[in-house]
């Protein structure tokens, strides 16, 4: 009925690998969300475009494979940068709802564009570290290079990423930012620059991630467009606040998804666990949600323009 | 009734005629059911219009509500041999409930919450129902049987079985609907919503019940989705779990924001944006067939054009570019005729 945990463990290695990534979707969702209010809900089209641009680069002409993977990170930075600084300041005293939307229309422009320009087929993304395997004696396990540095940069990530909110100017300008934005911009600090600079930040990580979760996951528009589930799920659990709950978050979320993949047979063979295992984020976010506004009556007390 | 409200009157009766009698003489087959598909659309982008325009609440999860209703009217009509209009009333009244249900968070959620937990609503049905799947004349509490031959499709009422007839009752059920929509926005729950929409506080002190009324926007939003998701179920025969996906609650938001909120006429734009542009561009442009979701970038110019420069979407905002459009020519033509206008 219920697999041996011998069955368990190769999916261990693949949540942690996985949630790692999430990890680090879910700080670029947070800090940007702190930063400027708004939610990028297209951070997995984003980094989905900018994976099957390297694929192109790398299938399809003969650039050198390190040049193609810097492409995907440059344009997940310049697409998130370019749509920060156009549709940034219009919108930034919109409520986050109206900032999110705006984000869903560059998710579905970004689809749209992947859609035409690479016609549903099958595409694998295999980045050279996958080939390095490590075999893990005393646990029986393989792991290969592109699921520790899934996990590693999920861990390095937050921690710098903290380290930098914390001890340099430009990281307390980004959290005074997120305190209150019109106060700040009184106190000098230049807020647009700070603002451009965070969504600079975010990019990068939306092109890294979607490199990743391309190779750890496969390369497909949709579906990588989607993992940003997984991720939001995260920043959710961390009340869009905290970074070492988005860390620890993202690799619970990751876990529950794998782990939950062996298990083929209960409650029986037609409807089991796993064929529902991709409704894990979704869950995971909803409880996330309830748990977030438990005992908060929300009132709104004037309708600011919509 | 005053003139305005006649001549309001009598447009609508005019379009809906011509819509009954003039369009079927004039489309083939094809269109009829492009536009059927369109009218059940505008329909379900209905509810959404009451849920945004009139009470502020964003919902995601449209889509699957939509999959609710259609599953729940599909297992009735094969299950029992209930008239056609019964059985709309309770995939209706079933989806409604459900909605109702899905309302009680809404409560102490708004905005950005309320709309994730209803994406991920819509995305947790999208991942139950490929295993679910839709009734088919199979047995069981499903409904659904895995052998493909000689699966009869979904019944259509016995005055309208053709293409061509069923695109009249449709039409006609989704005038009904519109018209319950409008009763009630007449009615205290219309005002009632408008008081919510502005401030909450300010209606709570005003001695309004805002759980009740948000309740009571979303079991109507849900009720008229289910009636749509039966007439889906009529009008496809067989459904498919590809066919409800995720991207499509997403679509039409933004369809319904592009139509318009504030004006129920918006909701008829959407459902013709969703179904009927992508049906024309296929048609004109061919390479549509090939990646139809090219038409995404379409939606999503959209959203952003109407968060930006339009909220009132394009049922308010093309008669303003109309006026503004006859002002400038009305101001051209008085500098040709050399007549000096004072300044507008």
């Amino acid at each position: 009925m219920f697999p041996g945990l011998a069955d368990y463990k190769p999916f261990l290695i693949t949540g942690l690998a996985l949630g790692g990534v999430y990890a680090l979707s879910g700080v670029g969702i947070v800090v940007l969300y702190r930063a400027t209010g708004v939610l990028n809900l297209a951070f997995g089209a984003i980094g989905a475009m900018g994976a099957l641009l390297s694929w192109t680069l790398i299938n399809h002409t003969s650039s050198p494979h390190w040049l193609a993977y810097l492409v995907c990170v440059a344009f997940g930075a310049l697409v998130t940068f370019a749509y920060g600084v156009i549709f940034g300041p219009p919108l930034a005293r919109r409520d986050p709802l109206v900032k999110a939307m705006g984000t869903v229309g560059l998710a579905l422009i970004l689809l749209g564009i992947m859609s035409y320009l690479w016609p549903p087929k099958a595409r694998t993304m295999f980045l050279p570290s996958t080939s390095w395997q490590y075999h893990i004696g005393f646990a029986g396990l393989d792991v290969n290079w592109t699921q520790i540095i899934g996990l590693l940069f999920g861990v390095l990530v937050t921690v710098g990423v903290a380290a930098f909110l914390r001890y340099t100017r430009l990281g307390t300008a980004m959290r005074a930012l997120a305190d209150d934005r019109e106060i700040t911009s009184t106190l000098g600090v230049p807020v647009r620059r700070v603002e451009a600079v965070a969504w600079l930040g975010s990019g990068v990580l939306a092109g890294f991630s979607g490199l990743l979760l391309s190779d750890l996951v496969g390369l497909d528009a949709v579906g990588l467009t989607f993992l940003v589930i997984s991720a939001l799920a995260a920043a959710l659990i961390a009340q869009l606040r905290s970074l070492t709950v988005t860390l620890i978050a993202g690799i619970i979320v990751g876990l529950c998804t794998a782990l939950l993949t062996p298990i083929l047979l209960w409650p029986n063979a037609t409807f089991s666990v796993s064929t529902y295992r991709y409704g894990a984020p979704f869950a995971l976010a909803i409880i996330a949600l309830l748990v977030m506004t438990r005992g908060r009556r929300v009132v709104s007390i004037s309708r600011t323009d919509r | 009734m005053d003139a305005s409200t006649a001549v309001r009157v009598l447009v609508i009766v005019a379009l809906l005629a011509f819509a009954l009698l003039a369009l079927p003489i004039l489309l083939s087959d094809y269109w009829i059911v492009v536009l059927t598909e369109a009218a059940i659309f505008a329909l379900v982008a209905l509810g959404l219009n009451l849920l945004v325009g009139r009470v502020g609440l964003v919902s995601l999860g449209q889509i699957g509500l939509l999959v609710v209703g259609s599953w729940v009217a599909a297992r009735f009509f094969f299950l029992t041999g209930l008239p056609f209009p019964i059985v709309l009333l309770i995939s209706g009244v079933i989806t409604g409930v459900i909605g109702t249900l899905l309302g009680l968070p809404a409560l102490r959620l708004s905005g950005l919450h309320l709309a994730l937990i209803t994406l991920m609503f819509a995305g947790l049905v999208s991942i139950v129902i490929p295993t679910v799947n839709f009734p088919n004349g199979g047995g069981g509490v499903l409904g659904h049987t895995e052998s493909s031959f000689g699966n009869p499709a979904v019944r259509r009422p016995s005055i309208a079985q053709s293409d061509p007839a069923y695109y009249r009752y449709t039409v006609i059920v989704i005038a009904v609907m519109f018209l319950l929509a409008l009763i009630h926005i007449s009615s205290k729950a219309g005002r009632a919503w408008a008081a919510i929409r502005q401030s909450e506080a300010a209606a709570i002190a005003a001695g309004v019940n805002i759980t009740f009324y948000k309740l009571w926007a979303f079991a109507l939003a849900s009720f008229l989705t289910g009636v749509a998701g039966g007439l889906l179920a009529g009008d496809e025969g067989k459904l498919y779990s590809i066919q409800f996906r995720t991207i499509d609650s997403i679509t039409l938001l933004a369809v319904v924001m592009m139509g318009g909120i504030y004006s129920l006429w918006g909701a008829w734009i959407a459902g013709l944006l969703q179904q009927l542009v992508p049906a024309l561009l296929n048609d004109w442009f061919g390479f549509f067939e090939r990646n139809p979701d090219f038409v995404l970038v379409l939606f999503g110019v959209g959203i952003l054009q109407v968060l930006v420069t339009a909220p009132e979407g394009l049922v308010n905002q093309v008669p303003k570019d109309l006026r503004n459009l006859g002002r400038l020519l009305a101001r051209l033509a008085g500098k040709a005729t050399g007549r000096s206008r004072p300044a507008t």
